[in-house]
């Protein structure tokens, strides 16, 4: 557990006697100075490319007409977000985002996981090679074509999936599932899940990669067989890895997607299948009402921002690595 | 050891510096070679444009394109969208700043007004005479709303002469020619005939190529679905207004969801869904999925607007399956209601070409586009050279032969060979100026006549009429407010918002209309009705359409 000890500056008794603390932390500045350089152009990036744009924020507040002064636009104070939370859609769409976001996460999780697991129990290195590259090649598909597949594979008439069920005798008629609300969720998240795993597990599988050889041994000799090798060694071992992951991506929950949900969704589904990101895209930029996108923009920034320090402060609370 | 590093450093910081100075000055907009000559010696002018819309760029040496600058004088480099939307590239034309000469916002029109990007026109124009012409009437549809300028020139739907239309693109009922030919030419009217001739011939012909016939299909994937909301506006004979229909003798505007047509019209659907005439993944297939199915030729009919199935029709034709292809249908609820689905061009007064603020050249571009209006340029622009791509008899009737209609079919030698860029440039449809051809050579009698086959032939004949918009009622005079869905939407507005209400609303519930048992369709529509009361201010959308109505009326009726 070196790395908490990393940051001795922050406590006081490193000071040595007879200098202050701000000429000692300027002399580590200039012993670090090579560092602080190299990181310039990515603070530079980020104040030009993500703090920069935040005043734009600023429309939310006002009627936001493009091409006329800042100064000339009309203010209307919070009259955007009294719109939002108003708007019965508004609050389906946020449940719609967190369901379909909570319900890729768990499925991303839990196979990526997985399959890392399985794949660094195999021996034989040629069929893991292909294993793993068939299943992180849907990661380079665009969702339209995904969705394209997805929808073909579920078709009534000529979808494997229908075909399967019929000539099993499982059901009588084929199902149409893009017309029935209740599949709509399941449908996004196994897409999701097909599209991502193979890209989730490298990070798992390079995590495993770093596991010191002889805890397995120690382990074998201890009588533990392969699944408990992987229980008590392996997991335990990415457990960092896991939590970091799983607080970065908390911080997206509310991003659950829009191509997607965009491109499945339909009339007879949209109570289930519009995402926030969706509801912009109709209400605020087909609109031209650019004001009520940028208030929707805040409220899920404000949300992701909330749910990142909630995540850490948990990981803290459990004495877990953490991002912050 | 250190001065050498400085060295470096020094060597690749200039390497940098230089690369940066090429790379930018490569992409500076008018960098291109200044002061070409044409060949009698006159400068050269160059403009950009830009039109959002989806195009291919020509190459340089576009034969066409090549006469027509040596004619004027000009040289215009024209860009196209890009796998964008018209609305994100004009929004970040607008952040910018910077524009093209010429401009077609498209669907961004809107914005550049309201950015204050374009020139207005009206003081200019009187010194133009092909422009003044070309405008006419029109004039006055075109002053914007709000602030009274005129800020673009339409270039679709100016008829010169009379119209040319040999194939309807708008909105009908389509039956393919087999079903036709099978029942023996009948004349279909009303909704009833229409579907018991698809259940006649879908019981007789419960196949096709191994695979089962499809009845009927309304495509209803994301913003292609208005043919699954708007055929009540058809049913009770009005044309296609798009947003609401309007009452001629008060001149009001309603919304049509509620009128008792579009009860009819959705309960006879309700019945023909039950009867397995519609196809049952009609509301969750997407677009290329609707394509490919009517491009197997096994979909009797839809009803759809024509533009929307042309690469299904082309892949039919493609596999010479000439009988499935498609005959548009004037469909209403019975017999003493005239069907308006053909009408007359109109001037789309939405949008159109503009000069930009940043235009150094104002006059020099009107000049251009009042060059272009030429009676003979504007055949260079369509028939292309001629002697080299069409023949001139000693009547003054154009024709083309065998291998220049091939040519013109081939997209490849189109882009390298014809003015059809200039499309997005002010022209005329119809007919020529002296009224001997028609402007666009697919709409020339002879050539249309050309073009058709065995199959399309044998139809026309059966009903005896001379091309396939002969099927439909022919236009009536367009009502001077027509059409009414042209009316600008600005953002914020309660209408806005009602509309967009109203869309969501018709897009659940329509197909939950139609799929819902025939015995509860009653309670169903009850339902849907209060649902759309309930959600969207329809007071406030079709009070606005009212009152865009009665101004329409004073200023150009």
């Amino acid at each position: 557990m070196a790395k908490k000890e990393l940051q001795p500056s922050l406590k006081t008794s490193h000071i040595p006697a007879g200098t202050s603390w701000i000429g000692y932390n300027l002399s580590r500045m200039k012993s670090q100075r090579q560092l602080m350089w190299m990181s310039f152009p990515f603070i530079a990036f980020i104040a030009i490319f993500a703090y920069g744009p935040l005043w734009g924020w600023l429309m939310a507040f006002q009627n936001y007409r493009p091409g006329i002064g800042f100064m000339e636009q009309d203010w209307v104070g919070l009259d955007h977000f009294r719109t939002l939370f108003t708007d019965p859609t508004f609050l389906r769409v946020i449940r719609n985002t967190l369901a379909m976001s909570l319900i890729s996460l768990f499925l991303g999780f839990v196979g990526s996981i997985g399959l890392a697991l399985l794949l660094n129990e195999l021996r034989m290195i040629l069929f893991k090679r292909v294993v793993q590259t068939v299943s992180y090649l849907p990661h380079f598909l665009s969702w339209i074509i995904v969705t394209g597949i997805v929808a073909n594979v579920l078709s009534t008439e000529t979808g494997i999936v229908n075909v399967l069920l019929t000539k099993l005798g499982l059901i009588d008629a084929p199902i149409n599932f893009f017309a029935e609300p209740k599949y709509f969720w399941g449908i996004v998240g196994l897409s999701s899940m097909w599209k991502e795993i193979g890209w989730g597990t490298i990070i798992y599988l390079a995590a495993m990669a770093s596991i010191n050889p002889s805890l397995y041994e120690a382990a074998s000799i201890d009588g533990a067989g392969r699944f408990r090798k992987m229980f008590n060694v392996t997991l335990p071992s990415i457990k960092p890895t896991i939590i970091i992951l799983l607080i970065i991506n908390v911080g997206n929950v509310l991003n659950a997607g829009f191509e997607i949900q965009y491109l499945l969704g339909n009339g007879l589904v949209q109570d289930v299948s519009e995402t926030i990101d969706i509801f912009v895209l109709k209400y605020g930029i087909n609109l031209g009402n650019y004001s009520l996108a940028t208030a929707a923009g805040i409220f899920k920034s404000v949300v992701s921002l909330v749910l990142i320090f909630i995540a850490n402060g948990i990981a803290k609370s459990l004495g877990e690595e953490r991002l912050i | 050891m250190m001065k050498k590093d400085v060295r470096k450093r020094i060597k690749y910081s200039a390497l940098l510096a230089l690369i940066l100075v090429i790379a930018l000055t490569g992409c500076t907009p008018g960098s291109s070679s200044k002061g070409e000559k044409t060949a009698d010696g006159r400068e050269l002018k160059q403009f950009s444009a830009f039109f959002a819309v989806p195009g291919k760029i020509a190459p340089d040496d576009n034969r066409v394109l090549k006469a027509i600058e040596e004619k004027t004088g000009v040289r215009v480099t024209m860009d196209w969208l890009t796998g964008q939307t018209a609305k994100e590239r004009i929004g970040v034309l607008i952040a910018g700043g910077e524009y093209p000469d010429f401009i077609d916002g498209s669907d961004g029109t809107q914005q550049l007004v309201a950015a204050g990007a374009l020139v207005p026109l009206e003081d200019y124009i009187d010194k133009y005479p092909n422009i003044k012409n070309y405008l006419g009437e029109d004039w006055k549809k075109m002053k914007n709303t709000t602030d009274g300028h005129i800020y673009f020139i339409p270039q679709f739907g100016n008829i010169q002469e009379k119209s040319m239309k040999v194939s309807h693109d708008g909105e009908a009922f389509w039956i393919q020619k087999a079903v036709l030919e099978w029942d023996n030419y009948p004349t279909i009217k009303t909704l009833d005939q229409y579907f018991d001739l698809i259940e006649r011939y879908k019981t007789a012909h419960p196949t096709v190529d191994g695979q089962p016939t499809i009845g009927f299909e309304i495509i209803s994937y994301d913003w292609r679905y208005f043919a699954l909301e708007n055929p009540p506006l058809f049913m009770a004979g009005y044309p296609n207004e798009g947003a609401a229909i309007v009452d001629k003798e008060t001149l009001t505007a309603k919304n049509y969801n509620t009128i008792p047509e579009a009860k009819a019209y959705f309960k006879k659907i309700n019945e023909v869904y039950h009867q397995g005439l519609v196809d049952n993944e009609t509301f969750t297939a997407n677009y290329d999925q609707y394509i490919s199915k009517i491009s197997t030729g096994r979909v009797l009919g839809m009803v759809d607007q024509g533009w929307q199935f042309l690469d299904a029709e082309a892949s039919l034709v493609k596999q010479k399956l000439y009988d499935k292809t498609y005959v548009p249908l004037s469909i209403t609820l019975s017999e003493d209601v005239k069907g308006r689905y053909q009408n007359n061009p109109i001037l789309n007064v939405n949008g159109g070409l503009a000069i930009t603020k940043s235009c150094e050249d104002i006059e020099g571009a009107l000049q251009y586009i009042n060059d272009l209006l030429d009676p003979e340029m504007e055949v260079l622009r369509t028939w292309g050279q001629e002697g080299v791509d069409y023949q001139v008899d000693d009547k003054g009737v154009f024709s083309r032969n065998e291998e220049q209609r091939a040519n013109s079919k081939d997209p490849d030698w189109v882009l390298a060979n014809t003015g059809s860029p200039l499309v997005y440039f002010p022209h005329h449809e119809g007919m020529t100026a002296d009224g001997k051809n028609a402007l666009d050579p697919k709409e020339q009698p002879e050539e249309y006549l050309a073009t058709l086959n065995d199959i399309d032939k044998k139809v026309l004949k059966a009903y005896g009429f001379t091309k396939f918009t002969d099927f439909l009622e022919p236009a009536e005079e367009n009502e001077p407010w027509f059409p009414i869905y042209t009316y600008n939407f600005e953002p914020n507005k309660p209408e806005t918002i009602a509309r967009q209400k109203m869309d969501d609303v018709k897009r659940k519930w329509l197909p939950k209309v139609i799929m819902t048992s025939p015995a509860e369709f009653d309670k169903a529509w009850e339902e849907y009705q209060a649902t759309l009361k309930e959600s969207a201010d329809i007071k406030a959308y079709e009070d606005a359409l009212t009152e865009e109505v009665r101004r329409r009326m004073e200023l150009w009726g």
